[in-house]
């Protein structure tokens, strides 16, 4: 019998399908493990379980009961228990009052029961009493924990739902070696409880470990259900990746390097700051180097800290040759290093101003202006939007009326007034139409034939194979692999990006 | 939406439109309320309020919950400071002038020190900073006399100065120009929207944040400073708490002339017109004999029914 099965579920966002055919069973008593690359429809899949997203077909049936699951709460009386990778803790209340958020113990119909929730929350942080670590108890305020004690809440919270089916998504992303083991043995006790558990994580070592069967979602698609102890970690990359797997990038896609000048571009050495530690590299003038691996494993907080927003705690960085220490992005853009952000909703779009304003901020600084006359700032502005194939009415309409991708264009367009010698690209291409896309590769290659250094993360694998002359895989905030010439293969990126950290 | 009701929704329109109907209105509650002079008479009135709502206006501007509530306390000091520097003589009103720049500027300050260091929201910082003025006029006012307006600046105020308008109507244009030129024209101006409409952005894009903040609550105390000055010019001789209507008013003035007060939306044009409403607003309250309390109930209810007319779009805090 199986606890939980979905059958044919799809999703789509408007003109985009986040899950084309999901088909899952979990079996009583299972850790049943998802894996897919960034963006196959493996987070939406479990939304749709949550309850927290519609699925717009297909079905689910709990207990071989088919239901509707229509809201989170719905979920929970359904069942279902679970942790949620941002973590959803009160960082003001107390650990004890966190853990019994979502049932809070209550008498005479109003009052909270506080000797009930306190013995209940004993209960899950009794749990974990071995490895909690300092300054762990029940009255300490969440806000006040480490990292990893605010997983363990969430995890704790997740098991005080006592629901019959929990989903884990990526639980073990701050915990250390202790407790990691300490809550496998937990998970293993669950099991044994006749319990269902859906497991979401990145690190080969512990599906291993944990997970008793795999379903591998690639592209939107449920592929197939394995059993772990049938299969090698390489048997399950390959699937992942899909068919070409071994092809190397073609050559003809990445640009040759002009090495028109004897120094790097940028050089980065042993920097370390929050997110990521122990980075080194060297960018070439017209190099485009790509910055690689699953989504969050320190690319963007590394592209961040180069460009001065946010802090670097050891290390050096050079830009052509001369030591740069960025404390604001202020400094960064002086001393020539441009910055892009796929979130341009909160790092780049000045709203409700006009697209000739949001074009000029960065000439503003690095020509020192006082006054902004509008006719002189316009031959400024119509090249750089030009190059980026913009369209737009008119340069004094709101940038608003634009479309995504040509927000971005805009946004781009401000760094190709005073070029820098530096361009950062933090997943550039995110939420922007197919043609958008091939303009700004365009225009990044140009750049990179033009001498500039380009630094490039995307979440899309194929964009850095397509466009990185070579590739760093980021895994838990460090490089660990390069990826150069024929080896810059989706199977390697992959691999890679899944090795135990 | 054609091109007209586009057209009469603009706030700037609507404000224009209301001072019509309110002239029509007071002229045909009091035969005269809309002569000449009477009209010149509120539009030195108007002239004082929009000045110190052009300090209020930036600041609302740049976001970020922007707003300076301590504006009438630093009109209130600066009258007494412009008393007693320059009590009665002419020769006193240059130092006097600087006495009340630096003055403002300094309250200024510290606003914008609280605000971007201290991480104090402007709402209970300049309401904090109110506080403090406050009670510092009643230490400064204790056994001191207040001073006296030197003849020159109540001439400058209340007395024709060219094409039988006042000097300080003509501060005020000129004010109003400067207000435009440097919010479309400059560098700083743009700025000022930018940070008012995606702080962070702005900061990403290497816009001095902060800096830019310290010097927006700045500006808000100098017009107040300046505005307090010549509220001396205007009424001979300071009192206590003679700005303390400005507050209110101030705010209301820039809402309606269409600055929103989630900050990067609006200019000073709107609220010139927004000053000038509210002052023949106030003129038609005392002509049907409501006394001040009331005058007060009415502005504020005028601001939250505002509040409903113009917020409705987007949500204050963004």
């Amino acid at each position: 019998m199986s606890k939980l099965r979905l059958n044919g579920v799809s999703k789509a966002y408007g003109a985009t399908l986040a899950l084309r055919r999901g088909d899952l069973e979990v079996a009583a008593g299972e850790v049943h493990v998802l894996m897919g690359s960034n963006g196959s429809g493996k987070s939406t899949l479990c939304k749709i379980i949550a309850g927290s997203v519609r699925p717009d077909a297909g079905q689910i049936l709990i207990n071989d009961k088919p239901v509707t699951i229509s809201g989170p709460q719905a979920a929970r009386v359904a069942g279902i228990g679970v942790f949620y990778q941002e973590l959803s803790l009160a960082n003001r209340r107390s650990v004890e009052e966190n853990i019994c958020l979502s049932a809070l113990p209550v008498k005479a119909g109003l009052f909270i029961d506080r000797q009930a929730l306190k013995a209940r929350a004993a209960r899950y942080i009794a749990l974990f009493s071995q490895v909690a670590g300092e300054g762990f108890h029940a009255q300490a305020l969440v806000g006040n924990l480490r990292a990893d004690q605010r997983q363990l809440v969430e995890i704790m919270k997740a098991l005080a739902s006592e629901a019959p089916i929990l989903i884990f998504d990526e639980p073990t992303s701050a915990l250390d070696r202790a407790q990691v083991d300490r809550f496998f043995e937990i998970l293993r006790g669950l099991k044994a409880q006749g319990r269902g558990i859906i497991f979401i994580s990145h690190r080969m070592d512990e599906i291993t470990a944990i997970g008793d069967r795999v379903t591998i979602i690639r592209d939107g698609e449920t592929i197939e259900t394995l059993k772990l102890s049938d299969i090698d970690p390489a048997t399950v990359i390959r699937l992942m990746v899909g068919g070409a797997s071994d092809m190397p990038a073609a050559r003809s896609a990445a640009p040759a390097v002009v090495e028109t000048q004897a120094k790097a571009a940028i050089s980065v050495r042993n920097l370390s700051g929050k997110g990521f530690r122990d980075v080194s590299f060297e960018v070439a003038h017209g190099e485009i180097l790509g910055l690689g691996g699953l989504h969050g494993q320190g690319q963007s907080a590394l592209l961040r800290a180069i460009f001065g927003a946010n802090p670097v705690t050891s290390g050096a960085v050079t830009i052509g040759g001369e030591r740069y220490d960025a404390k604001s992005p202020r400094d960064a853009i002086r001393r020539g290093c441009a910055y892009v952000s796929g979130d341009r909703g909160r790092d780049g779009v000045i709203r409700g101003r006009p697209i000739i304003e949001n074009v000029t901020p960065i000439h503003y600084l690095r020509d020192r202006l006082m006054i902004a006359r509008p006719s002189r700032l316009r031959n400024k502005a119509m090249p750089a939007l030009e190059a980026m194939h913009t369209k737009f009415a008119s340069l004094f309409h709101p940038i608003n009326s634009l479309s995504g991708g040509n927000q971005q264009k805009v946004i781009i367009a401000r760094w190709l007034i005073d070029r820098p010698d530096v361009l950062l690209l933090d997943d550039p291409t995110k939420g922007i139409d197919l043609s958008a896309k091939a303009d700004l590769f365009a225009l990044i290659r140009q750049l990179a034939a033009e001498g500039l250094g380009i630094l490039l993360y995307s979440s899309e694998d194929a964009e850095l194979l397509g466009n990185a002359n070579r590739i760093l895989v980021f895994n838990g905030g460090s490089v660990t692999r390069e990826l150069t010439g024929d080896d810059r293969t989706r199977y390697n990126l992959y691999q890679a990006a899944y090795e135990a950290a | 939406m054609t091109a007209i009701t586009t057209f009469f929704k603009q706030p700037l329109v609507v404000a224009l439109i209301l001072i019509v109907v309110l002239l029509v209105l007071g002229e045909s509650l009091s035969p005269g309320f809309a002569s000449a002079d009477q009209i010149l008479r509120l539009l030195i009135v108007a002239s004082l309020l929009g000045i110190v709502a052009a300090g209020q206006n930036v600041v609302i501007l740049g976001g970020r919950e922007g707003i300076d509530l301590s504006v009438g306390g630093v009109v209130s000091l600066s009258a007494i400071i412009a008393g007693n520097v320059m009590n009665g003589a002419d020769g006193g009103i240059l130092p006097a002038v600087l006495a009340c720049l630096a003055a403002g500027a300094f309250f200024g300050l510290l606003n914008g020190l609280g605000v971007t260091l201290l991480r104090i929201p402007p709402l209970v910082m300049t309401l904090g900073m109110l506080g403090v003025l406050q009670g510092l006029l009643v230490v400064i006012r204790q056994g001191i006399p207040s001073g006296r307006a030197a003849p020159g600046l109540s001439a400058f105020v209340t007395q024709p100065l060219l094409l039988g308008i006042p000097g300080i109507i003509w501060l005020w244009i000129a004010i109003g120009l400067f207000m435009a030129l440097m919010l479309n024209r400059t560098v700083f101006g743009h700025r000022i929207y930018a940070i008012g409409s995606n702080e962070h952005a702005a900061y990403m894009a290497g816009v001095p944040v902060r800096l830019m903040r310290i010097g927006l609550f700045m500006i808000s105390g100098m017009f107040a400073a300046i505005a307090g000055l010549c509220l001396l010019g205007y009424s001979g001789s300071s009192f206590a708490n003679v700005g303390e209507q400005y507050m209110l008013s101030s705010i209301i003035a820039v809402v309606f002339g269409g600055t929103s007060l989630a900050g990067g939306k609006g200019g000073y044009t709107g609220t010139m017109a927004g000053a000038l409403l509210l002052v023949i607003l106030q003129g038609i309250l005392t002509t049907v004999n409501i006394d001040e309390s009331g005058r007060q109930m009415v502005f504020g209810a005028t601001l939250l029914f505002l509040m409903l007319f113009y917020g409705r779009g987007r949500a204050m805090r963004a």
